[in-house]
């Protein structure tokens, strides 16, 4: 019998050396090869997201930079036909194009003819005519004397100084025809033309014309919305995660709340939005397309994810601490608020940041109350009517001019931009209050 | 063998009828007494009927093999097991002659008064000042910072840390040693002046020199505390303690003096764990 049983082992041994080389060939070749799916799922992961922010950036970059035109304008107040700077009539009936129209011929005399002249004038944007205007009131000295001013190129000119108008093209197909092609030609040569920062993009709201418009509204429009969700959302959802947590008692409704919250991070944006419109609207008749509407909405949106975050974090705080706490003779209430509040608040605070990052992102809930329209103004506060960042996207990649396709890349930089500084807050703030126990 | 201990267990049971020993003090001697208290863990009954007193300025050592229940006894003298939600306590337990369980009796006045001291040592995230001041700051036992300041002072001297931590008083409580901690925590439980302080297997965690030291400082507070420590050491409760309780299934088996439980203890199950056959 043990004769047997040592002999099935030696010739285990006889032949363990090479099963053991073979199977362990096979073991390495099998974690070798996991690795590499590892990081061939990563360098996929990051090529899309190279391709991503890179197709969003060659499109987008060139919105930042516009064209101007340096033209010399003389207030002639006899084209103008006016005398006296405070007479509202003579300033309300004055032709205030003649400026830019007059400059232009002055530096173009040989152009004639209704339709080429038109096409001549056309060359600066229609903005500069109320600068001008917007100028001389501002400083009445100037009636009658003449300066050299850069104004800003309409956005045909400038979509031409970057590259975008193909010359070889037959001129029924382009916008821009020959002759204005030499007219900027002309310009560019004599040093009149040029490239400067776009600042027109970030001082100005909304418009029609592709070189006017800006994004200042959306961004304010987006800071309120945020603003009013963060100052909703981030008490209510702690007090509620602290009392379900620490107080509550366990039983079955305390669990159904537990269970609806959890699914109320799933439900789609959308229906939030309906909500908005049929209770806040509807009911309470508050101002459509206003922020506070918008931020009323995406505050029931982010509560569930707050809550579930902050319930996570309290719940991580070990039951060693309550109960030296306890132990000394604090109440329940001193117990949370001196020591487990502390203890959780770098999980509460990612998860909130978390959630207005989603929230500054959320376009379908702030469609269903009506921030869609086309609001040229800047908000002045949160009542009034506004679009968000994600929604003015949305619009402008609509819109038919080529202008406006860099502007929607543009913007989605900026909004990528602000989503990179909040979640980069959220690391700074976790790691300050971080506390080791 | 086995058998054999369980059914010696269960015939000595047979014949238990109460404490042997002296469980009970005079009335002007006692800081706290229990009477008759039983403790359920929701259907399960984990003390039956321990009728016991607690000495003014004594050491009294309850010793006992795992899970007989000492340390749910020892939490139920300031009822910490009011945190715990299936625990329901029912009798006597008195401190100075109040009952302790009573519904007007303020469980966070009660609390300053009889302080606990657990097996893990459990300093808050914060500097080592406010670990000791946030005991007097929640009570509001003192108005001044000159005060305050002094107060912590005395608790850290008389839990014979002070000179350790004189100069690190801001800096976090959680870098300390094990054997620091625990003994802040000590202090932390004195800053606030209990009559009487519990405690959970304090050394447990801890090393032989710590456990020296802090056997050193349980020896001091007594001529101005009354002490209860569970101990799952024999020889700590022989050097530390006046009196011994030893526990036996949820069952108060035998009370006495140290020297009288470790050398000639009255009852069977007693001198079977002393000596080393179970437990």
């Amino acid at each position: 019998m043990t004769d047997q049983t040592l002999n099935a082992i030696e010739r285990l041994a006889l032949v363990k050396q090479e099963r053991m080389t073979a199977n362990l060939s096979k073991r390495y070749g099998k974690e070798k090869r996991f690795r590499f799916f590892g990081m061939a799922s990563i360098v996929l992961g990051l090529t899309f997201l190279a391709v991503l922010l890179g197709t969003i950036f060659t499109a987008g970059f060139s919105t930042f930079f516009s064209s101007e035109i340096k033209l010399t304008i003389h207030y002639d107040a006899a084209a103008l036909g006016i005398t006296d700077l405070n007479d509202e009539d003579q300033v309300r009936l004055a032709d205030w194009s003649q400026l830019v129209k007059q400059a232009l011929k002055k530096r173009f005399p040989e152009v004639s003819g209704r339709k080429q002249l038109r096409q001549m004038n056309g060359l600066s944007s229609s903005i500069s005519i109320y600068i001008l205007k917007d100028r001389l009131m501002a400083n009445p000295a100037l009636l009658g004397t003449t300066e050299d001013l850069w104004l800003m190129a309409d956005d045909e000119v400038d979509a031409y100084m970057k590259g975008q108008v193909d010359p070889s093209l037959p001129e029924l197909e382009r916008r821009f025809n020959d002759f204005q092609i030499s007219l900027v030609d002309d310009l560019i040569a004599s040093g009149e033309m040029k490239k400067t920062f776009n600042t027109t993009f970030f001082t100005n709201g909304d418009s029609r014309e592709p070189e006017q418009a800006g994004i200042r509204g959306a961004m304010i429009g987006s800071l309120f919305t945020l603003l009013v969700t963060l100052s909703l959302s981030f008490p209510i959802g702690i007090a509620a995660a602290i009392y379900l947590e620490e107080f509550a008692p366990k039983n079955r409704y305390t669990e159904i709340i537990e269970v609806n919250i959890n699914n109320l991070a799933a439900v789609p944006s959308i229906v939030f939005g309906l909500l908005g419109l049929a209770v806040f609207i509807n009911l309470f008749h508050l101002p459509r397309s206003a922020p506070l509407v918008g931020g009323l909405v995406l505050t029931l949106m982010t509560l569930p994810t707050i809550i579930i975050s902050s319930r996570s974090s309290i719940k991580a705080v070990p039951p060693s601490i309550r109960e030296a706490a306890l132990g000394l003779g604090a109440s329940k209430m001193q117990t949370v608020l001196h020591h487990v509040l502390p203890l959780a608040m770098p999980g509460m605070l990612t998860g909130t940041i978390i959630g207005m990052a989603q929230a500054l992102g959320e376009t379908a809930p702030l469609l269903m109350i009506g921030m869609i329209a086309f609001i040229a103004d800047v908000p002045n506060s949160p009542l009034d009517p506004s679009t968000v960042l994600p929604v003015q996207v949305y619009l402008w990649s609509d819109l038919p001019e080529r202008a406006f396709v860099a502007k929607t890349s543009g913007a989605i930089m900026v909004l990528l931009g602000f989503l990179a500084v909040m979640n980069l807050i959220a690391v700074f703030l976790r790691k300050k209050f971080e506390q080791r126990w | 063998m086995a058998k054999n201990k369980m059914s010696s267990i269960e015939q000595t049971f047979e014949g238990w009828k109460s404490t042997v020993g002296e469980p009970l003090l005079a009335e002007q001697d006692t800081r706290i007494s229990t009477r008759n208290v039983d403790v359920f863990y929701a259907d399960k009954q984990a003390i039956f009927g321990v009728d016991l007193d607690i000495g003014k300025n004594e050491v009294l050592a309850m010793i006992g093999p795992s899970g007989c229940g000492k340390s749910t006894f020892l939490r139920t003298l300031n009822r910490m097991n009011d945190t715990i939600d299936i625990c329901k306590v029912k009798g006597d337990i008195s401190l100075d002659g109040e009952n302790i369980y009573d519904k007007r009796m303020d469980v966070v006045s009660l609390r300053a008064r009889v302080g606990i001291v657990f097996q893990k040592p459990n300093p808050f995230p914060k500097s080592i000042y406010d670990n000791v001041a946030y005991g007097p700051r929640i009570h509001g036992l003192v108005s001044r910072r000159a005060e305050l300041d002094e107060l912590v002072e005395t608790a850290l001297r008389k839990a014979s840390i002070w000179d350790e931590v004189k100069d690190r008083m801001d800096q976090p409580a959680t870098g300390l040693s094990g054997g620091q901690q625990q003994r802040l925590c000590i202090a932390r439980t004195i800053a606030v002046s209990p009559e009487v302080i519990l405690m959970d297997e304090p050394c447990s965690a801890l090393d032989p020199i710590a456990t020296a030291r802090i056997e050193e400082l349980i020896d001091e507070l007594s001529n101005n505390y009354t002490i209860a420590i569970v101990t799952h050491s024999m020889q700590q409760a022989a050097r530390v303690s006046q009196r011994t309780a030893y526990f036996h299934l949820g069952r108060l088996i035998e009370v006495g003096t140290t020297d009288k439980i470790f050398t000639a203890p009255d009852h069977r199950l007693t001198e079977d764990y002393i000596t080393g056959r179970f437990g």
